[in-house]
């Protein structure tokens, strides 16, 4: 279900006046979770399976690791093996049930029905370690349960092709007589094998959870159903922001206050998100896709505009998606994280990913970079964390190579400016203009190999960029005007005639103009980019 | 850790300043709710729209049904007669004057008793959405609707087979019940149906693309393509304010598709037709047959004074062995019709070579018709009431 349809509307109609109608009650909880749900399963019913299954068995994990203690300690196995002595119930519970299913799914694995052979397999291997998770008493083992159950999930239904194809091209290259089934025979009973919308997010939001855990930054949630409700709530379920269990979690423990300024501010940035994807992601993705559809067949002018075009495209379907899901947890009395901020109007690198994305970039600061060891063991290690980050980041994206080089290109970008932005001199002697158009360029040309169908497509898109001739873009003038508005609005809002934009007469002008030409000019409604990551 | 549960979520910042208080909101809605009802007065008071005795709605704006509620308004004098019905009314193969409508005022002796209120394409489930949702001005109005078997022939003009068909005026059936099996529009499309057909500043922005920006919206207007290979996008520097005339667009004045000097008007026969089997729905599994019952309990449930013409089918096309279904259709028509007081005329086939197709007349075809129905008790008497 998308935010700009109808039966989002209706949608809402049922759930907001029931929500706030339980405020004095402990279903409001219940009714979110449920509402969640069928808002995923809207779309498949199916995979919300996997929506349960990875929050439930995260739930379990981080129960069974608060009966472990945080500094580990002698176990003796002998005695836990032999005498079933474990000093704690629900640990010796987790061990027999977990070493009874890993036995009966590891049998089925064996000798069950064909289509159920690899999933009983990896349940069985998770079931394995969690009987040794149980048997140690380990905290580790039972994050590392985690990361390789999210992973696992994230890596089957999102790279798996990617990477037999790519394993089956080598074998052929090499001239091996190998060749890996297509992961779709791995799916139970036949089931279709598409992408889980989402999935990279529900995952990392939960993956989130029991590395905070066992970190100790967090409490453990003992109430399912809130913890269920956050892994799942509706507005940012399918595309972030990706939320952090330390900031969600306590906004589900009271009903949130009632107030109007929660619904007005709501509507404000709903009607700020509709906008940018009804009015202008899809408008510019009309273009982008008639350009980028056909390379060849344009000339250097339309290949940039549409570059252009695109890096506004991306950047109002996102933050449109995230202004309505930030919009819509308000009007409910909740507060999303802040996920993009004037990313265009960047005057480095550093400062770009502070402001593009807020959500993922700090969550692989804080999971992939700082682990690694962060800027504390010098220089080279430090490019090479960043290096690792920002490669693993652009995998997140998609499987295949030319998201890869998205990464490595903003992973060198970064470690080549990191310096000069530090610098006196760039600080204070290089215009802001300057420095913002240098960044937006950049960023643009490396949208080239994120949105290209494939990395020969991005390539000649560069190679024409740069020595196809001069023809008509034939760009429509109302599209690069819409364009232009937005950038000089941004403008004001970071320069003094900021005030000027919080006049009433201008807001109140702004919004019916906006809502205006939503009505007469909207686009139809395509869904969102990042739906697909 | 210890405080968590009861931390204060911190404020996040907005990044912009469309940040609207309650009065703000206040305010935009009101300014919203002027633009939003009364654009589409403004404009029905603005905008030209012209008309003459055998205006018919062009049929490039077949789909525009808010044009269609205004033509209807402008028909004040509650003594003419609207014809409804689907291209047998308009005149598919024939120019305005040669329609139907046009030959029963030549036979009344008037230029305007009879209005051509048919709209290309519209099947009787259609029809009954157009009357219900865009005929408001169908009160206490003489009208004389037209029962066309063609959507009853077969179980895909009848709407009735499972798999997908993708048919005109599609926002105009109903989106959930009764089921239309061949219907697979998404739930979006059908709320936004029924959203259309709600709010009047919806219908007037379909009129504005119908009218001015072939049938799409803006900004695919800007980037539509001349269909060159390589394309040229004629309309990318154009503005679109521009194209907003202001008035109506009239149909061509020579349609090289239409009227006597066209290719397509020819007998069906001189196309080399012959006749053909009709897989005949039945009138209890008809959907077409339920709309069409809707759309005569609706004008009579607004005092409309209804008269329903049966036919003309060309029956000539008609093979021998699906002449029994035909005649079964037929007589249960009829039958409901007598049943619920419904006044009807059942015209005799036209000679066969006065059919375009299985149900056009050619405009001889429209020209006899009216001389028949021009002498027939049933509509002499119901013209005469008033």
């Amino acid at each position: 279900m998308l935010f700009h349809t109808w039966p989002f509307l209706v949608f809402m109609l049922v759930v907001l006046p029931v929500f706030f109608a339980l405020r004095t009650t402990q279903l409001w909880i219940p009714w979110l979770m449920v509402a969640s749900y069928f808002f995923y399963g809207w779309w498949n019913p199916y995979y919300l399976l996997l929506v349960v299954y990875s929050t439930a068995l995260d739930y379990f994990l981080v129960a069974l690791m608060d009966h472990c203690p945080i500094e580990g300690g002698n176990v003796d196995v002998r005695a836990r093996l032999t005498k079933f002595h474990f000093g704690d119930s629900v640990l010796k519970a987790a061990f027999i049930v977990s070493a009874l299913t890993t036995v009966l799914l590891i049998g089925v694995a064996v000798a069950g029905p064909q289509t159920l052979r690899p999933l009983m397999g990896l349940l069985g291997l998770i079931f394995l370690l969690m009987a040794l998770g149980s048997l140690l008493s380990s905290r580790k083992i039972w994050l590392l349960i985690s990361l390789v159950n999210n992973l696992a999930l994230l890596l089957f239904f999102k790279y798996a092709r990617f990477v037999v194809e790519n394993l089956n091209a080598a074998f052929g290259a090499a001239h091996l007589a190998l060749k890996l089934p297509d992961p779709s025979t791995l799916m139970p009973f036949g089931a279709t094998y598409v992408l889980p919308v989402g999935i990279s997010f529900f995952t990392f939001q939960s993956l989130s959870y029991t590395i905070d855990f066992y970190f100790g930054k967090v409490h453990r949630e003992r109430n399912f159903l809130r913890f269920a409700t956050f892994v799942c709530f509706f507005p940012q379920l399918m595309a972030g922001p990706i939320e952090r269990a330390k900031h969600m979690l306590p906004q589900f423990y009271q009903f949130p206050p009632v107030r109007l300024q929660n619904f007005t501010d709501g509507c404000s940035l709903f009607l700020v998100g509709l906008f940018k994807k009804l009015a202008l992601a899809n408008y510019l993705s009309f273009y982008v896709e008639r350009v980028y559809d056909n390379p060849k067949a344009h000339g250097a002018p339309a290949l940039m505009l549409a570059t252009f075009a695109f890096a506004w495209q991306i950047f109002f379907d996102f933050s449109g998606y995230t202004d309505m899901a930030r919009g819509i947890a308000r009007i409910m009395g909740f507060k999303l994280i802040l996920n993009f901020n004037n990313p265009y109007l960047a005057t480095g690198l550093g400062d770009f990913w502070s402001r593009w994305h807020i959500s993922l970039s700090t969550w692989f600061r804080d999971y992939v970079y700082i682990p690694l060891g962060g800027n504390r063991q010098g220089v080279l290690k430090m490019y090479r964390n960043l290096f690792i980050t920002f490669l693993i980041s652009g995998i997140w994206h998609g499987a295949a190579w030319t998201f890869a080089i998205w990464g490595i290109l903003h992973a060198f970008g970064v470690m080549a400016t990191r310096e000069l932005e530090r610098s006196a001199f760039y600080r204070d002697r290089v215009p802001k203009l300057a420095k913002q158009l240098g960044v937006f360029v950049f960023v643009c040309f490396t949208w080239i190999f994120f949105r290209a169908e494939s990395l020969p497509d991005a390539l000649l898109i560069v190679q024409r960029i740069l020595g196809a001739g001069w023809n008509d873009p034939q760009v429509p003038i109302l599209m690069l005007s819409l364009v232009l508005l937005v950038w000089i609005y941004q403008f004001f809002y970071e320069s003094k005639l900021r005030l000027l934009l919080q006049t009433s007469s201008i807001r109140i002008g702004l919004a019916a103009a906006m809502f205006v030409y939503l009505c007469i000019c909207s686009s139809g409604a395509g869904t969102f980019i990042y739906f697909q990551f | 850790m210890s405080d968590e549960k009861t931390a204060q979520v911190p404020e996040i910042p907005f990044v912009n300043e469309m940040r609207l208080n309650t009065k703000q909101w206040l305010i935009t809605s009101a300014v919203l709710l002027v633009i939003l009802v009364g654009t589409p007065f403004a404009w029905k008071h603005t905008e030209r729209f012209k008309t003459d005795a055998d205006y018919r709605i062009p049929y490039s704006l077949s789909k525009d049904y808010w044009l269609y509620h205004r033509r209807l308004q402008q028909i004040d004098d509650h003594s003419r007669v609207l014809v409804l019905g689907d291209s047998v009314v308009w005149g598919e193969y024939v120019l305005p004057d040669g329609t139907l409508s046009h030959f029963l005022n030549a036979e009344a002796g008037q230029t305007d008793r009879f209005v051509n209120a048919g709209v290309n394409g519209l099947f009787p489930l259609a029809l009954d959405g157009l009357v219900n949702y865009y005929g408001g001005p169908l009160r206490h109005r003489r009208i004389l609707v037209n029962c066309n078997l063609l959507w009853m022939s077969n179980p895909k003009a009848d709407l009735q087979t499972e798999k997908e068909e993708k048919f005109n005026h599609s926002h105009l059936v109903p989106q959930f019940s009764p089921r239309i099996p061949c219907y697979r529009a998404d739930a979006n499309e059908r709320l936004s149906a029924v959203a259309e057909r709600n709010f009047s500043f919806l219908a007037w922005v379909n009129h504005l693309q119908s009218a001015y920006f072939n049938d799409k919206s803006i900004p695919i207007w800007t980037l539509q393509d001349d269909g060159n290979d390589p394309p040229h996008y004629t309309n990318s520097y154009r503005n679109p304010l521009t194209e907003i005339k202001m008035a109506v667009p009239e149909a061509p004045a020579n349609d090289p598709q239409r009227g006597p000097a066209s290719p397509r008007h020819r007998s069906w026969t001189e196309n080399g037709g012959n006749p053909a089997q009709f897989e005949w729905v039945t009138l209890a599994s008809s959907l077409q047959w339920q709309g069409f019952q809707h759309l005569i309990a609706t004008l009579n449930s607004r005092s409309d004074d209804v008269l329903v013409l049966l036919g003309p089918f060309n029956e000539h096309m008609i093979a021998k062995e699906s002449r029994p279904g035909y005649q079964a259709l037929r007589e249960g028509i009829t039958s409901w019709l007598t049943a619920n007081k419904v006044q009807f005329v059942a015209p005799p086939p036209l000679p066969t070579e006065l059919y375009a197709d299985a149900s056009h007349p050619l405009t001889a075809g429209y020209h006899l018709l009216a001389k028949q129905l021009s002498t027939n008790a049933v509509i002499a008497s119901w013209i005469a009431l008033k």
